[in-house]
């Protein structure tokens, strides 16, 4: 009898793998000559409803369904036409005028000023749908709508008015909703302007597009639009490696580096939008100017902050930690990418690696090193033992905390790891100030307010210790000074000076220090993808990049005719299937004689 | 109710197929009280529910707003929405009357009914975690009883090797080697079984649908089996050990039994009894779902749901699936010791 089960489990294992064998592939084609493109992505949406959604892959999913005011120019990044076709201001640089482009929406409807309008006084009005974008209307005056001509007044001038970044959304549609806060917008298809139509959508697995017939600038090339979501990064790369999707971004190095030598895909390595920065509490204060939190007195003294500056080899830190895919920073907390914005130092104010320089500010300055090696304050109450803040789930972090360690070693500065879960690590170091140094970085959009105004005074938590959105407690008078001057240049080169100076302003007085921009790290299939345009389009950035160019100009094979590797799944599928349940109800059906044998033998 | 000499020999009765003596009452008794102290486990676990995820670190509404610029009345708005404004007793009398009447609130993250989430997600979790625990037991039991009848040799060593080597193993690991070799492919060998989800993302309708996620399972269900086969191998094999070495065995060898039906009859049942108890207990954790297994196979079940909840962190959520784990492994562990009671003699003296 046991001769049997083997004979039974063998002839199931064999015909299970003469079946994989013979085909390969597993995973459904679509339909025969559909173009379909698959995007795998890491993070699941939060939510479907453009005035909730927070995440980087639910904005980026909703710039490709809706349409905005302005979108950056594919090759310079400056605001470029979009729904709004064109646009004046009044010399005061408060009143805007908007004129709405003769479109329509996807359900074949007229897309009006009027939509507009709703959409802007929809945020300005409601609190809930202030969610995603409220910082980006509290400017606005009152939004107008007449024709196709849309106006908004300003309380005061503000030059990032070009780079707006809510979506339009159709008034028709969205009026009736009447609790915004819980309603998550799970209507197929969704109505929107936009290159595609979200036509399907299951929440953690996936989310189906079709391209828009109605988009004003055409239908785009591909028929479908797949974004594919992975709990676990490394299946995503196995997935892209495997062909069951075709495009993976925001990939970290290791990731990276795996699929570099596959020669079915192109491995992207470009200039990223992305700084990362330590952030130091030089004492954290609310916005009335109460200290919260319990930094590191040593840390109030921009000597130190300075000193620690100069012990950071940040060479190392590209080569080691970032396995090479990064630029050293030298500037602050713009990337290079964005040249016209981009700042980098020179001359006497540029800090380069140099720990005995460092040792010596610190000498000058009085912080004396004990016996141990390890500097105490001025006052010789304090030593100078800095706790550094990190996430609790991502290794490359874990790495940069043994490196910084070593560095502020060589200087007389003792640096011990504390890991934080994302949540503990947003509220210790945005809001209550628990913290010495933290790790930090920002994705940086074509207009770089946003990242700027998170060093505003008026960012830091409120007099209850509550709200806020600031990443390193400054608040400095030269820097705000300088922020609203470039808030109220609407001459692009100028406003550009002054962005460079408010960069100069944080690299000196070093509340945060930039270590290094992340390169932008994707990969796509090479055997599926016959065409992309990366934004801006002289080696840009494909998934990660901002607006909708790439996924507008992709192009891909279509699937094949029925009877290619497609049909192969469901064979593998059949008989995988049929040889478990053949192998299985054998051994239940055995299993199951034996009992009733040996039960009739015990009663007889 | 059983003698003394009964229960000193109480293997031959409880092996016994047409032993019918344990009677309806005593059980019954036996049952409801048992019910009874599982009833007090759940309002304990209720209250300390509240209590517990009221101290874990992360505001939630702080974390809602993901380092955003919120303003103080925005962020009220939020807790109002939540309920999270009210005085904590309130909240507290709340959650119990909603939890009685099988409301555990609205999910942070979901924005749906936490209720209806788990109800969504219980289906892929029984799926996966119910066909790996049939194939862990059954393979255990199996391999485990041909262990533990002739232990030393070569099958012996060899299985509790593997089963040990599989049980050490960190489960994030088998799953990623697993999903290289067996799913994507080294070198000559193509990948052969996909790694995402419950199904494809064009799913086929009627029967090959079916096969789809059959397919979708075989990695997720291999991982699951090769980490936890190795407790049911090893408990069945040594308390098949045990039973060897007890005079009963004897008696029936040398009553001249044939050595085949002295293990099946006499030996492994009895031997089964401790595997019996580990298999309910692992049907309570199964509704968990293997929470990491899920997690690397992107399997939409209860665990990615509970990964998801701490990752918010998503406090009503993450209260909904604790509870749901942790009531129906109370529940389980009653109906073991209630089964355990009806298999073996000794308990019920007891």
């Amino acid at each position: 009898m046991r001769k049997w089960i083997a004979r039974l489990a063998a002839l199931g294992v064999a015909l299970l793998v003469a079946g994989q064998g013979a085909t390969a592939a597993h995973a459904q084609e679509p339909a025969a000559g559909k173009k379909v493109l698959r995007v795998g992505a890491t993070q699941s949406m939060d939510s479907m409803n453009p005035f909730l959604a927070v995440r980087l892959v639910s904005t980026s999913i909703h710039r490709w369904m809706y349409g905005f005011l302005t979108v950056p120019d594919s090759k310079t990044l400056q605001p470029s036409a979009d729904l709004a076709e064109s646009w004046t201001t009044s010399p005061d640089g408060l009143t805007w005028t908007f004129k709405i482009r003769a479109t329509k929406w996807s359900d074949g409807k007229p897309v009006t000023a009027d939509d507009a309008a709703w959409t802007f006084n929809k945020i300005m009005t409601d609190e809930a749908a202030k969610t995603a974008n409220g910082p980006a209307v509290e400017n606005f005056e009152s939004v107008t709508a007449s024709g196709q001509d849309l106006t908004i007044k300003l309380k005061s001038p503000q030059a990032s008015m070009l780079d707006n970044p809510i979506p339009i959304m159709p008034k028709h549609v969205w009026e009736s909703v009447t609790d915004m806060a819980n309603y998550d917008a799970e209507k197929y298809p969704a109505v929107t302007s936009g290159p595609y139509i979200a036509i399907e959508h299951k929440k953690d697995q996936y989310v189906k597009l079709q391209a828009n017939p109605n988009y004003w600038r055409g239908k785009p090339k591909i028929d479908e639009l797949q974004v594919i979501f992975y709990d676990n990064p490394q299946a995503a790369v196995a997935g892209l490696k495997n062909g069951d999707i075709d495009l993976l971004g925001r990939m970290n190095p290791p990731e990276f580096q795996a699929i570099q030598n596959d020669p079915n895909i192109e491995a992207w390595n470009t200039q990223g939008r992305r700084a990362a920065y330590l952030q130091i509490n030089h004492g954290a204060t609310t916005t009335d100017d109460k200290p919260v939190g319990d930094g590191h007195p040593a840390l109030k003294d921009v000597k130190v902050r300075q000193a620690l500056h100069y012990a950071i080899d940040k060479q190392k830190l590209v080569a080691e930690v970032q396995n090479g895919l990064a630029k050293p920073a030298d500037g602050s907390i713009i990337p290079p990418m964005y040249k016209d914005f981009f700042w980098e130092a020179t001359g006497d104010e540029k800090v380069t690696y140099d720990p005995a320089k460092a040792n010596k500010i610190l000498d000058d300055a009085g912080y004396k090193k004990g016996s141990d090696g390890v500097r105490t304050m001025p006052d010789g109450k304090r030593k100078l033992e800095f706790r550094f803040s990190i996430h609790t789930d991502t290794p490359i972090e874990d790495k940069l905390a043994e490196y910084l360690t070593g560095f502020f070693k060589e200087i007389g500065i003792t640096l011990t790891t504390k890991k934080l879960d994302s949540s503990k690590f947003t509220e210790e170091t945005g809001v209550t100030g628990l913290f010495d140094i933290a790790i930090s970085g920002w994705s940086v959009n074509p207009d770089p307010e946003e990242v700027l105004a998170t060093h505003l005074c008026s960012r830091r938590p409120a007099p209850g210790g509550e709200g806020g959105g600031t990443e390193s407690f400054f608040c400095d008078e030269t820097f705000e000074k300088l922020y609203k001057e470039q808030l109220q240049e609407l001459d692009r080169p100028k406003r550009a000076e002054t962005i460079k100076k408010m960069q100069e302003r944080l690299y000196t007085e070093a509340p945060v220090i930039a270590i290094y921009y992340n390169n932008d790290l994707e990969g796509y299939r090479k055997d599926r993808i016959t065409s992309i345009t990366p934004i801006p389009e002289d080696k840009g950035l494909l998934y990660g990049g901002s607006g909708y160019w790439p996924f507008y100009t992709v192009d891909v094979k279509a699937a094949a005719a029925s009877g290619g590797s497609g049909g192969g799944g469901s064979n593998t599928g059949l008989i995988a299937g049929i040889v478990g349940g053949v192998v299985v109800l054998g051994l239940a059906g055995f299993l199951l004689s034996r009992r009733r044998k040996s039960v009739a033998d015990e009663r007889e | 109710m059983t003698t003394p000499l009964e229960a000193a020999e109480p293997a031959v009765q409880a092996a016994g197929p047409g032993d019918e003596r344990s009677t309806g009452r005593g059980t019954l008794q036996y049952a409801l009280s048992k019910a009874g102290g599982a009833l007090f486990s759940i309002a304990m676990v209720i209250v300390g529910t509240f209590f517990v995820f009221r101290l874990l670190p992360g505001d939630p509404v702080r974390n809602l707003a993901q380092g955003r610029n919120m303003t103080p009345d925005q962020l009220n708005l939020e807790r109002h929405r939540l309920g999270l404004d009210k005085p904590v007793l309130q909240q507290f009398f709340d959650f119990v009357g909603n939890t009685l009447r099988l409301d555990l609130g609205t999910s942070y993250e979901y924005k749906r009914p936490v209720l209806d989430l788990i109800g969504e997600r219980i289906g892929p979790t029984l799926l996966l975690a119910g066909t790996g625990l049939v194939i862990a037991v059954s393979l255990g039991i199996w391999q485990g009883t041909r262990s533990g009848w002739r232990p030393g040799t070569r099958f012996d060593r060899f299985s509790t090797g593997v089963s040990l080597v599989l049980w050490s193993v960190p489960t994030f690991w088998l799953g990623l080697l697993l999903m290289m070799v067996l799913g994507v492919g080294i070198g000559p060998i193509p990948g052969l079984f996909p790694f995402r989800g419950i199904e494809s993302v064009d799913a086929p309708d009627g029967f090959a649908y079916v096969l789809d996620v059959a397919s979708h399972m075989v990695l997720p269900c291999l991982t699951l089996v090769g980490v936890v086969y190795a407790q049911y191998l090893l408990i069945m094999r040594s308390s098949l050990l045990e039973e060897v070495s007890q005079d009963y065995v004897t008696v029936a060898r040398a009553k001249g039994l044939r050595d085949d039906e002295v293990r099946r009859r006499h030996a492994v049942p009895n031997a089964l009894l401790p595997t019996v108890t580990l298999v309910f207990m692992r049907i309570g954790f199964v509704v968990g779902g293997a929470v990491t297994v899920e997690t690397i196979y992107t399997w939409p079940g209860l665990g990615q749901l509970f990964y998801r909840a701490i990752k918010v962190p998503d406090f009503t959520l993450m209260q909904g699936t604790f509870l749901l784990i942790t009531v129906s492994v109370i529940v389980m562990n009653t109906l073991a010791d209630v089964v355990y009671h009806m298999l073996d003699p000794r308990v019920r003296s007891a």
